[in-house]
């Protein structure tokens, strides 16, 4: 069947103009708003002063912005980190045969598919409170009495129980898509490896891992993009006003554009919150690059 | 034809998004105002502002159509008005009306020196607080009154009084001495006297640098940044020695907000919160049968402020300037902040009313007295929420000293790094 080409201008228009409008007009205005000085999001053209590099050399020199930089590049390292692992064991784990493997991957994914607002709610109120919380109450059983009482959403771990939090949220995520690499290995690599004599262990380093660095590529990457967004537990984790332990570069943009919750500063920096915004797409692009050179994605000889 | 179904579709498909969206320019007549609330529809004061605006409309004619909301106006505002969106009336916080959105706002002296049906037959200004007025006046650089404020508060202890019963207190403090005295009674009889949250800790620290320094030298510490005064210092030592002996909350250091009131103030297990006089009506829903009390943060130092000086605010309305009712949204405002609607206002949200003849509710018996005598306004948190730096940079070090994991010195020497 030849392809009409008209039939494909027709049907592609609408997506490329919800792709220009919604996504790339913005992303444009962004970029040029962080050379200059806006007040209010929304402010008129007319109303802006050029700037120069002042917005990134103020962001670079906030240290709220420092610290919260410091703060995904902890949460990108060490969550990185335990997500990876333990999202690649729960792969391995089910794709072994065992049975319950739906059942099992649909637990795991679940707290994924919950809204964040939910689960970062359940969590401060249920599982961290010092008083009914289910921490509290497990520890005390065990008659752990001083573990129990821990102050989770103190200052001493309030972040450290973010990232816990956040992180039981995003195994499921990278568990599938750890999946997803593993079920396109070709099984007679395992088989002819097991009639070789090849144990589970041998199997994992020698087969999995190396057909697995694309999917680790891509897991890295899909990382790396959420760790860039990171928002929403930041904000549930320090509602009212911005925390050095839970503030992230997105939520201080969030206050910069928005304006802060307290009513004692009515002053907007629409300019800097843009120029935060660049910064955090540039850190994504050399993520991505530098993923990309070290994790090489090899052929697969069949 | 084929070219000509081709270019039907693609006609029709460009103007799908022509027909979506929500409305712009209503093209109602005069007679309909349209009020971007701050309130949510569920909240009390949603709910009496929408029973108004019925009412309004049975005896004036003029429909008024609000658009609740909730506290998202702070971002969907500005986006609205630059949008040109028809908006007549919208309020918030009286600092963020008249600052953050003071370039869409306009003078209304001349609507409030008018007569109203329910201003006694009085001018409107000489019914309504005076004292919130004149702060009004203050935020404009020629005096003008630009916005009208309603539902004021006052920051100040809200605290509770059968807790204090229980104790033996039957007089509020005024004192540090008299404060500390308070918290060993309670103590006695197994209350912790104070809890605050993350949300609050900064207007705790703002009050008692103020009550040892003065607001002036509080504001320009938290401005610059500097905060070497040895008023930290013995802030930290205070603090340090009352979260010892258990006057402060332990669970304070990991309260996040709104976690004082609603898992200690609600359930009766402290006394005593540093917070706004909104309180009452915000842990209604948890616990209605709280009996209420309020006291002004007691003096701490001859050399600071004492009692008499106060963080006092309200919300407040406005007319965006581009209006085309203008007296009609001022009589629904008018209307909403005198007379009956504005009794009901208040005792359904527990809140103070406007209007000078009526009567502030039970539970802010004691919060009247406070307003009314106090003779210095202080800004929001003392100015310690001004810099978000500040700001958090207090909420750590304070969870930390009151979980007992730096002492005073350390403190001071946190705040100062």
């Amino acid at each position: 069947m030849k392809p009409n080409r008209k039939m494909i201008i027709v049907f592609l228009v609408p997506a490329l103009l919800c792709y220009l409008i919604v996504f790339l007009y913005p992303s444009i205005r962004t970029f040029i708003m962080s050379f200059f000085n806006v007040a209010g999001l929304s402010d008129s053209v007319t109303t802006w002063t050029f700037a120069g590099f002042g917005n990134y050399k103020t962001i670079f020199h906030d240290r709220m912005f420092q610290q919260s930089m410091k703060n995904i590049c902890k949460i990108w390292l060490y969550g990185g980190l335990g997500v990876m692992l333990i999202s690649l064991v729960f792969a391995v784990g089910l794709t072994s045969g065992m049975k319950g493997f739906k059942f099992f991957r649909s637990v795991i994914y679940l707290p994924n598919v919950i809204s964040a607002v939910a689960m970062a709610t359940m969590w401060i109120y249920y599982v961290y409170n010092s008083d009914y919380g289910f921490f509290h109450k497990f520890l005390a059983f065990f008659g752990f009495t001083k573990a129990s009482q821990i102050l989770w959403t103190g200052p001493a771990h309030l972040f450290s129980s973010m990232l816990v939090a956040y992180c039981f949220g995003m195994v499921g995520y990278h568990m599938l898509i750890f999946i997803s690499g593993i079920e396109q290995i070709p099984v007679s690599y395992h088989e002819a490896a097991k009639i070789e004599g090849a144990n589970v262990v041998q199997r994992f380093f020698y087969i999995t891992l190396p057909f697995l660095k694309g999917t680790v590529r891509t897991n890295i990457v899909m990382w790396t993009i959420f760790t860039v967004g990171y928002f929403v537990w930041g904000q549930m984790f320090s509602p009212d006003n911005l925390s050095n332990q839970t503030v992230a570069p997105m939520n201080y943009m969030y206050e910069l554009v928005f304006g802060a919750s307290s009513p004692a500063r009515t002053v907007r920096n629409s300019g800097a919150g843009a120029a935060i915004g660049i910064v955090m797409m540039v850190m994504v692009l050399i993520a991505f690059g530098l993923t990309n050179l070290l994790v090489r994605k090899d052929d697969i000889e069949l | 034809m084929k070219k000509f179904t081709v270019l039907l579709t693609i006609f029709l498909v460009l103007a799908l998004p022509i027909f979506a969206g929500g409305e712009k320019e209503s093209g109602d007549s005069v007679k309909t105002v349209h009020y971007y609330s701050m309130w949510n529809e569920a909240e009390p004061q949603g709910m009496v502002l929408a029973e108004a605006a019925e009412a309004f409309e049975e005896q004036s004619g003029i429909h008024v159509e609000i658009n609740f909301n909730g506290r998202n106006i702070r971002k969907t505002l500005e986006p609205a008005i630059q949008a040109g969106e028809t908006i007549d009336i919208f309020d918030e916080d009286i600092e963020r009306v008249s600052f953050t959105w003071g370039q869409f706002i306009q003078p209304l002296d001349d609507l409030a020196a008018k007569v109203y049906p329910t201003t006694n037959g009085k001018p409107y200004e000489s019914q309504i607080n005076s004292t919130l007025v004149k702060l009004a006046r203050s935020f404009t650089e020629d005096g003008s009154l630009s916005v009208i404020p309603y539902q004021p508060f006052m920051f100040a202890f809200m605290y509770n009084k059968a807790l204090f019963a229980k104790a033996g207190i039957t007089e509020v403090p005024k004192t540090q001495e008299e404060f500390e005295e308070v918290c060993r009674k309670l103590m006695a009889v197994g209350i912790t006297p104070v809890t605050v949250d993350d949300g609050y800790m900064c207007d705790f620290f703002g009050y008692n640098i103020d009550r040892m320094i003065g607001s002036e030298k509080t504001i320009e510490m938290a401005n610059n940044n500097d905060f070497s005064d040895s008023s930290v210092l013995k802030f930290g030592q205070i603090w340090e020695e009352f979260s010892k002996k258990g006057y402060m909350s332990a669970k304070a250091a990991s309260n996040i907000y709104p976690a004082c009131q609603v898992q200690e103030m609600a359930p009766e297990k402290v006394a005593m919160n540093l917070n706004g006089t909104w309180l009452p009506n915000e842990v209604s829903t948890s616990n209605p049968n709280i009996e209420w009390g309020t006291f002004a943060y007691p003096s701490i130092s001859p050399e600071g402020d004492g009692i008499e000086a106060n963080n006092i605010g309200s919300q407040s309305f406005a007319i965006n300037k581009d209006s085309k009712c203008r007296e009609e949204a001022f009589q629904f405002i008018v209307f909403v902040t005198t007379g009956e609607y504005d009794q009901k206002l208040a005792d359904d949200s527990n809140g103070a009313p406007m209007d000078i003849n009526n009567t502030w509710p039970k539970v802010l018996s004691e919060a009247e007295a406070a307003f009314n005598s106090t003779t210095t306004r202080l800004p929001w948190a003392v100015g310690m929420e001004n810099l978000a730096e500040v700001n958090a940079k207090i909420k750590e070090n304070f969870s930390k000293l009151i979980a007992g994991s730096i002492n005073a010195q350390e403190f001071y020497e946190n705040m100062n790094k």
